[in-house]
């Protein structure tokens, strides 16, 4: 681990900062939520997200910074925590897709140093791997289906 | 672990230190990105009897990749003087950081639906098994294609970061097997969200309930999920949105949990012997 501890802690604040701003604006421009009305909630996700990126850094499990934010979003929003109404109401205004746009944003800027290694490859790879998502997804659709329907649930 | 995590060391990119001129030209960037992608919104429209989903998440992605220095950068001088190379490398370990907001807002999605998600526990379990459609699916095609030992690795799982780590681990980078998953790893980054946000727009046509797509969706990648969830929801009327993000998000936080030992005392061990039995009815020994 090359970035130190005080380091990682301080640059990570600023790129959820980053990504907050971001977001907010994302989030007036897609669906007219005005940034003020917003900003609580973003901060309280920043938060939530600053203790993930610690806890999945220094808990020595695997279990991903990604896990621990659903995990904690979650436990507060659950019918019997305290604190469930004032969570929602606060993060309701930032709208589930404002999240997504930025995050697709890096990811396509990142695969820019994939697509070398891309051209390298045999298109019946990229067969393989569109046989691979549609099985696992199909796989898992029946199964539920099945499943669901077996326990009058759907 | 398979939700799009920068294994350890790669956190250095996004040290601002001395790198100002880096992340301005990086977040500058995804915020025109985001803007734009907001500005042009969501659009449906219906391919017989299933939707075609456009979300900004899908235009992001595909702006993203095309402003990059090793897609229209090369050609473009202006564009590779602000989206350089150093501008894809900070981007990477951000992600990771991106992923957090939504992270949370997946579980303030869960939170009110526990009840529901409880009733609905031995669906969540047994539905991790139908990962194994992969093999099934995946590895008669990669051997009538003539892939030998790569369709081990391409075929096992998805191969999103766990497996990844895992058959490179155990047969070696270079081996066939680790051809094999690093050319579907590849193929999954590189195209995955935008594949699983057609599919899930798509997937209604199946017949299929919902709920039980919405299952489907969670396969270990977090952004794949997404794209897929989000796509859904747009497309199907009659379940909330929420109750579709949240099992789709409970579904993916359970292959998060379970996917590696499936893989390792599962998958791996049932590919191998369908390989083995499979291979020499498709054209020979093994080479």
């Amino acid at each position: 681990m090359t970035l130190e501890s005080p380091a990682f802690e301080a640059n990570i604040a600023k790129m959820l900062v980053v990504i907050g701003v971001v977001t907010v604006v994302g989030n007036a421009i897609g669906y007219g939520i005005s940034p003020v009305e917003a900003a609580p909630g973003m901060a309280l996700i920043a938060v939530i997200g600053f203790v993930s990126l610690l806890l999945g850094r220094h808990v020595p499990l695997e279990f991903p910074a990604f896990a621990y934010a659903t995990v904690i979003g979650l436990v507060l929003s659950l019918p019997f925590s305290p604190v469930q109404e004032l969570v929602l109401s606060l993060t309701d205004p930032v709208q589930f897709l404002a999240t997504t746009t930025p995050i697709l944003a890096y990811a396509g800027l990142s695969i820019g140093l994939q697509v070398t290694s891309m051209k390298r490859m045999s298109w019946k790879i990229v067969v393989v791997a569109i046989c691979a998502f549609t099985g696992t997804f199909v796989g898992s659709a029946l199964i539920a289906q099945a499943i669901l329907s077996y326990q009058g649930l759907i | 672990m398979a939700n799009d995590e920068p294994g350890s060391g790669v956190w250095e990119p996004i040290r601002t230190v001395g790198r100002w001129s880096i992340h301005l030209r990086t977040h500058l960037t995804v915020l025109a990105i985001v803007v734009v992608s907001e500005l042009i919104g969501s659009h449906q429209f219906g391919v017989g009897p299933g939707q075609v989903v456009l979300l900004p998440l899908l235009y992001a992605v595909v702006i993203g990749i095309l402003v990059s220095y090793s897609v229209l950068g090369r050609y473009l001088q202006p564009l590779r003087a602000v989206v350089s190379k150093d501008v894809s490398e900070v981007s990477a370990p951000l992600l990771t950081v991106a992923l957090m907001p939504l992270a949370v807002k997946y579980g303030t999605q869960v939170g009110p639906e526990f009840n529901n998600l409880v009733s609905a526990g031995p669906a969540f379990l047994l539905q991790e098994l139908g990962n194994l459609g992969t093999i099934f699916v995946a590895l008669p095609v990669a051997l009538l294609l003539g892939l030998r030992r790569e369709a081990i690795g391409g075929a096992v799982s998805i191969a999103r970061e766990a497996t990844f780590a895992v058959v490179t681990e155990r047969y070696g980078i270079e081996s066939p097997e680790g051809r094999g998953v690093i050319g579907v790893y590849l193929t999954g980054t590189v195209f995955g969200t935008i594949f699983f946000g057609l599919l899930g727009g798509l997937a209604p046509i199946t017949g299929l309930h919902p709920l039980a797509l919405s299952m489907a969706c969670g396969m270990g990648s977090a952004s794949m999920m997404t794209a897929c969830s989000s796509s859904l929801a747009e497309a199907v009327s009659g379940v909330s949105a929420e109750r579709l993000l949240a099992f789709a998000a409970t579904s993916n936080l359970l292959t998060a949990l379970t996917g590696i030992y499936v893989l390792i005392f599962v998958s791996l061990p049932l590919i191998n012997r369908l390989y083995a039995f499979a291979r020499p009815l498709v054209g020979g020994e093994d080479a």
